[in-house]
């Protein structure tokens, strides 16, 4: 008697439902064991990370990964794994950060609002170039040096990490900062995100539901970019010239060859593509929530750069699946966090001297539930069959 | 001691044997078709298992040096890893990608349950730590290491079977390598490296241990050094010698050229980049070529259902 695995005929029915929840269910009961073993009462752990999929916190990180998720699609459908968003996010922050806080720098508290439009506009269109720039410096190495894309992108991060440190400390340094190495904050009337108020009424649903509301509110112009570029990746995978030879690129370059494209400029341009999405994420992670960078850069993207390849790659590279998977990667993420500062955690962690290490408990539950999901993505295109 | 020589072992060897070893271990697991984005989490494994292994003696009065021990905990646990990593990934067809990062937070997780506490009750680990002279045998070691593995891979049949599932394990499996446990011989081995490292990275250089070590990023830096050298043992000797030497040495080269730290920070990187685009333009490159089925989700038909 033997287990094999056997592709399906069809892919599973409702399967990308079917592998996330499957997959949630095994990551918490890998990690309940866990909290059952260091003492912790596993019923309030597991109550955390279910009730945070329907917790309105959840929305901010779900639009930058959806977003980044989409830059990282292009370049995946390629074949070009694109680990350098970090690297593309940062180099655009830089050049928003030169526009908004050098160029058109301002203490007022309003102003026009075709100023603030047009700087906003401004800062994007660069921080869109910037992306695609150095997405596109990554493409040139590969397709004209022929480097692996996955170090060199990986590099290229750490290299836009340092030159944004130099800057950060020398000529970016804020002049309302107190000696802090880090940018000044942005003027308000380049604020992309919107205020909203917002009155609990003590019932648990109806939080909810305004709660869900006022952050999209909150983020309505990240949203309206969201939907755009949704859209961008449907018509260019689906629709475009380009997206055909990305596709083709990724399945069987010679067969590009022979219908008389340019093998590596359609690599540069792939590259291009998702560091310009990448930039466009960036300039609105600034404008409308970062406000600011410090230093050491690394800590000002919260890895969205990495997390977003995990979102590509859960999406099994399908441009509606990508949402769904940016969900669920958010969702884990801020849960482990909640998780993480639970008084019968923290009470635990105190207990047995680990006081201070909560962070170990969010990575063990974020990277269990993470693991499982990559696990079982399986089931939805292949069954385990035993035979005899 | 003359002052060189002093150097050589305060600054260069110690940095040199932990991107050796750790590069190495990424070069043999990579070698089987697995890519390996575990890398960083199980360095970071290897540094708190080595800590707690390195206590253990002391707690337990057991009759064996703290700093070997230490080096036996990390390999242990890091080969474990590779086994869960490299069978999974063979048995299944699912992305290597992803489960490499996963793997990569879970293992930063594990890493400080594993140190924590003895950081904690411990503080300081230097009574724990190899003695400073020890980085000369550590060295020999390692560099033995590597010249045997490259025999290794190139002249024995498990290595040509390593060598054959990571350019096509169909083909492979088609002539009778048995791809699972190839790729686990080859996972655990270089798993169990990159713990080795991440002990000696701890014991012998740092001799220090932090929550956040692993916001360092040596571990991917070590990921560069194994691609700069085109996953040659020999060849990552002097690679490794380059990149340890730039990292150790950045406050010197800060304050001897006048830069600001963040620059000197970047010399590595640049070089790593550098020494890929060097080697990717010339001759060398069908040489270091990465393996065919790099990254390939492996699936086998079955044929007889």
């Amino acid at each position: 008697m033997r287990i094999v695995l056997v592709r399906r005929k069809k892919p599973l029915k409702y399967g990308g439902l079917v592998v996330a929840l499957l997959s949630l269910l095994s990551g918490i009961f890998v990690f309940t064991i866990f909290a059952w073993l260091i003492g912790v009462n596993p019923y309030p752990v597991v109550e955390t990370i279910v009730t945070t999929f329907i917790f309105p916190g959840v929305v901010k990180d779900f639009i930058i990964l959806t977003l980044l998720g989409y830059a990282l699609l292009i370049a995946f459908k390629g074949a070009l794994w694109n680990i350098g968003a970090e690297g593309q996010m940062h180099m655009a922050f830089l050049v928003s950060i030169y526009i908004t806080l050098i160029v058109f720098f301002t203490t007022e508290k309003s102003l026009p609002l075709y100023i603030s439009i047009g700087v906003i506009l401004l800062s994007i269109v660069a921080a869109v170039a910037a992306g695609a720039l150095w997405g596109g410096l990554a493409g040139v190495i590969k397709a004209y040096a022929g480097v692996d894309e996955v170090p060199v992108t990986l590099i290229l991060n750490y290299i836009a990490y340092f030159i944004g440190d130099i800057l950060v400390y020398g000529p970016f340094r804020g002049k309302y900062v107190y000696g802090y190495a880090r940018t000044d904050l942005i003027p308000d009337p380049y604020k992309l995100s919107i205020p909203v108020q917002r009155q609990l009424s003590g019932n648990a649903l109806i939080d909810t539901v305004t709660g869900y509301m006022a952050e999209f509110a909150t983020y309505a112009v990240w949203l309206v970019a969201l939907i755009l570029v949704l859209i961008f990746t449907y018509w260019l995978l689906n629709k475009s010239n380009i997206g055909l030879r990305i596709k083709i690129l990724g399945s069987n370059p010679d067969y590009l060859v022979s219908l008389g494209y340019d093998v590596r400029k359609t690599m540069v341009l792939t590259f291009m593509l998702s560091g310009a999405i990448a930039g466009l994420t960036a300039a609105l992670y600034y404008h409308g929530s970062l406000y600011r960078i410090e230093y050491p850069l690394e800590y000002n993207t919260a890895s969205y750069g990495y997390l977003a390849i995990l979102v590509a790659w859960l999406s099994m590279l399908d441009v509606y699946l990508v949402p769904l998977s940016a969900y669920i990667v958010s969702a884990v993420i801020l849960g482990s966090q909640r998780v993480s500062s639970l008084p019968s955690v923290r009470e635990a962690f105190t207990r047995l001297q680990l006081g201070g290490a909560e962070m170990a408990f969010k990575l063990l539950m974020f990277g269990s539930i993470l693991l499982a999901y990559s696990i079982l993505r399986f089931i939805q295109d292949y069954e385990l069959k035993v035979v005899s | 001691m003359i002052p060189q020589l002093d150097y050589i072992i305060d600054k260069i060897l110690p940095a040199f044997v932990t991107f050796y070893l750790v590069s190495l271990g990424h070069s043999i697991f990579e070698k089987s078709g697995i890519l390996n984005l575990a890398i960083d989490g199980v360095f970071f494994t290897g540094t708190g298992a080595a800590l707690l292994g390195a206590i253990l003696p002391i707690i337990y009065n057991i009759p064996i040096s703290p700093p070997v021990m230490g080096v036996l905990v990390a390999t242990l646990i890091a080969a474990i890893l590779g086994l869960f990593m490299s069978s999974v990934l063979t048995f299944l067809p699912i992305s290597h990608g992803a489960v490499g990062l996963s793997l990569q937070f879970f293992s930063y997780g594990v890493g400080i349950m594993l140190g924590y506490y003895v950081r904690l009750a411990y503080g300081t680990i230097y009574g724990v730590s190899f003695a400073r002279e020890d980085v000369l045998y550590l060295s020999i070691i390692s560099l033995v290491i590597g010249v045997v593995l490259h025999l290794f891979i190139e002249r024995t049949k498990i290595g040509a079977a390593i060598r054959a599932v990571g350019e096509n394990p169909h083909s492979a499996a088609a002539l009778g390598v048995r791809v699972m446990a190839i790729r686990i011989v080859a996972g655990m081995l270089g798993f169990a490296l990159i713990g080795f490292g991440g002990a000696l990275f701890i014991l012998s250089w740092q001799r220090s241990w932090d929550v956040k070590l692993f916001t360092l990023g040596y571990g991917w830096l070590a990921f560069a050094t194994a691609l700069a050298a085109g996953r040659h043992p020999i060849v990552l000797i002097p690679v490794s010698l380059l990149f340890g030497g730039l990292v150790n040495s950045q406050t010197d080269i800060q304050s001897r050229l006048g830069i600001p730290a963040d620059v000197a920070k970047l010399i590595p990187f640049l070089a790593a980049l550098a020494l890929m685009l060097i080697y990717s333009t010339t001759r060398l490159r069908r040489i270091f070529a990465s393996p065919s089925s790099l990254g390939k989700p492996y699936y086998k038909e079955e044929k007889s259902i």
